[in-house]
């Protein structure tokens, strides 16, 4: 009845789910180019990819400074916008890690032995699962359509899960005959790829929270 | 009409000083403009006094009789107490300074309605008691709508805003019904003015005060709500209103200020946390009893200076 009042509630309100969306691109956009890099290497079209990955990421940033610029016009209450701004900043450092990661590769020319491969493949499977995840779970915030509780808690398992898999992966390099050079640079890449799933859990945890502040 | 200038000033410092206590926390919080509340303000508070002020000026007007110059004094004693108290910085109350000035005259007079005075002095008291317990229920009962609601933050936020909007005019209403006796019911005592044009000017001479000299206040005073999440600062607002609203149908002026600080100890109980300094606690009472005493000597005094003759020797 009163939708004509509150305009820009509403726009802001679509450029989160906009944002939301670009964030699902770079998402697809980076998982396609840890596969073409473990499958082919550095390369073409790897690097295209990584370009792609990039485009998203700064498209990501841009939405949310149109949110910030939009909600500070005096749209929501100021708790509501304190909320919501944090709720972005930690959201956005996800899309960073992606990029931070492929740049990583990409600029130090990093080569993963074969034998971890496997094991890089699937903890970067349960770490954009991670991502998945929560931004279903900021998706059901914003929407209110399912339990933030209950995605919480798969949240957590999935990140307790990452972080033995990335002890594991850690151990087996170090385990390895390889230059120790290619070990830290190793060790480091799968440290900034444990970062992805780390920071959903602390993004989850955040929804959560802001979600039981609410109540009163 | 020149000797209605002092109720015309009071209820023009009235509008001004009292509009913070209905819109203040939107204001200053941001999410409604100054001029879009200022007008709702002056627009309901006009209403208030139009269509509820009349049993409050009966109230007042009853307490004594008056002559013309003795309402004119009445008025003008009411706003000097009000200078003089909030340049001391209490929680001064317009209600109880005209009460106290229209003593003052009273006791001129040797004549008192202490049936009347009682039940103005008894809803004094519950004033920012009614505000607590109100708060409170209000607080309870809206808490339970809310978590029942299952909205999302821009949902909840609309709503909030609008039923910030809504208490705020309805407290605008109230305001007006209960406070335009203050500023014209001496006038009417005394025979200047009907019922039905007093609670014209009054409700004019407010809502002009809250257009043209409440920005500031709101600002500033709101704030001091602000630091209540919104959903409380709603229902302090609503329960204010519900208050000054009972007071307004009994037919007693009261004080928006103290029934905003009984609120929001009301909403401090629930909460379990302490929103009011015992100071503020001290201030109601010191202003209870200070803010008559010294409107009624004001008006003593000032009716002895008119009375003055100069009788060359």
């Amino acid at each position: 009845m009163f939708k004509f009042l509150f305009k820009k509630e509403r726009q802001v309100q679509e450029l989160i789910y906009r944002y939301l969306d670009n964030l699902k691109k770079a998402q697809e956009h980076f998982e396609k180019a840890m596969d073409c890099y473990f499958d082919f290497g550095l390369g073409e079209n790897c690097d295209f990819l990584i370009a792609q990955t990039h485009k998203f990421e700064s498209r990501a940033d841009d939405i949310r400074n149109d949110i910030i610029e939009m909600m500070y016009s005096k749209v929501l209450i100021p708790e509501s916008r304190g909320d919501i701004f944090r709720l972005l900043e930690s959201i956005d450092l996800i899309p960073n890690h992606f990029e931070a990661i492929l740049f990583m590769i990409q600029g130090q020319k990093i080569k993963v032995p074969d034998f971890i491969v496997p094991d890089l493949r699937e903890f970067m499977r349960v770490s954009l699962e991670c991502c998945d995840l929560v931004i279903r779970q900021v998706e059901a915030y914003f929407k209110k359509t399912e339990d933030i509780k209950a995605l919480v808690a798969t949240i957590d398992s999935h990140e307790s899960r990452c972080d033995h898999m990335e002890r594991e992966i850690v151990s087996k390099i170090f385990d390895a005959d390889m230059d120790p050079f290619q070990k830290m640079q190793l060790k480091e890449l799968v440290g900034r790829m444990g970062e992805i799933a780390d920071q959903a859990d602390r993004v989850s945890r955040s929804v959560y929270i802001i979600n039981i502040k609410r109540r009163v | 009409m020149t000797s209605l200038l002092g109720g015309i000033f009071l209820g023009w410092s009235l509008g001004a000083n009292d509009a913070a206590n209905v819109f203040g926390t939107a204001v200053s919080s941001r999410m409604i403009k100054f001029w879009t509340a200022a007008i709702l303000a002056s627009s309901f508070v006009l209403a208030g006094a139009l269509l509820g002020g009349q049993s409050g000026i009966e109230t007042l007007k009853g307490l004594t009789r008056f002559t013309s110059n003795q309402a004119i004094i009445a008025s003008i004693a009411a706003a000097c107490a009000v200078t003089i108290m909030t340049l001391f910085g209490l929680p001064v109350s317009t209600s109880q300074a005209v009460v106290g000035a229209i003593l003052g005259v009273g006791i001129l007079n040797r004549q008192l309605n202490f049936s009347g005075l009682g039940k103005v002095v008894v809803c004094w008291v519950g004033t920012p008691v009614g505000g607590m317990v109100l708060a409170i229920i209000v607080y309870k009962l809206l808490a339970a709508i809310a978590n029942s609601m299952n909205l999302n933050i821009f949902q909840s936020d609309i709503l909030l805003r609008l039923c910030l909007i809504i208490a705020g005019s309805y407290g605008a209403y109230a305001l007006g019904a209960n406070n335009v006796a203050n500023v014209t019911a001496v006038f009417v005592g005394a025979g200047m003015l009907s019922a039905s044009a007093a609670v014209l000017i009054g409700g004019l001479s407010i809502g002009l005060g809250i257009l043209t000299f409440s920005k500031k206040v709101m600002e500033t005073v709101g704030q001091k709500l602000v630091r209540l999440d919104p959903f409380s600062a709603l229902a302090v607002v609503l329960a204010q209103a519900i208050t000054v609203h009972i007071y307004a149908l009994v037919g007693v002026p009261v004080s928006t200020s103290q029934a905003v600080i009984g609120a929001v100890l009301g909403v401090g109980i629930i909460k379990g946390v302490n929103t009011i300094q015992r100071r503020t606690l001290v201030n109601i009472f010191l202003a209870w009893f200070l803010t008559p005493f010294v409107a009624s000597v004001f008006a003593l005094s000032l009716d002895f200076v008119t009375h003055l003759r100069y009788i060359p020797g």
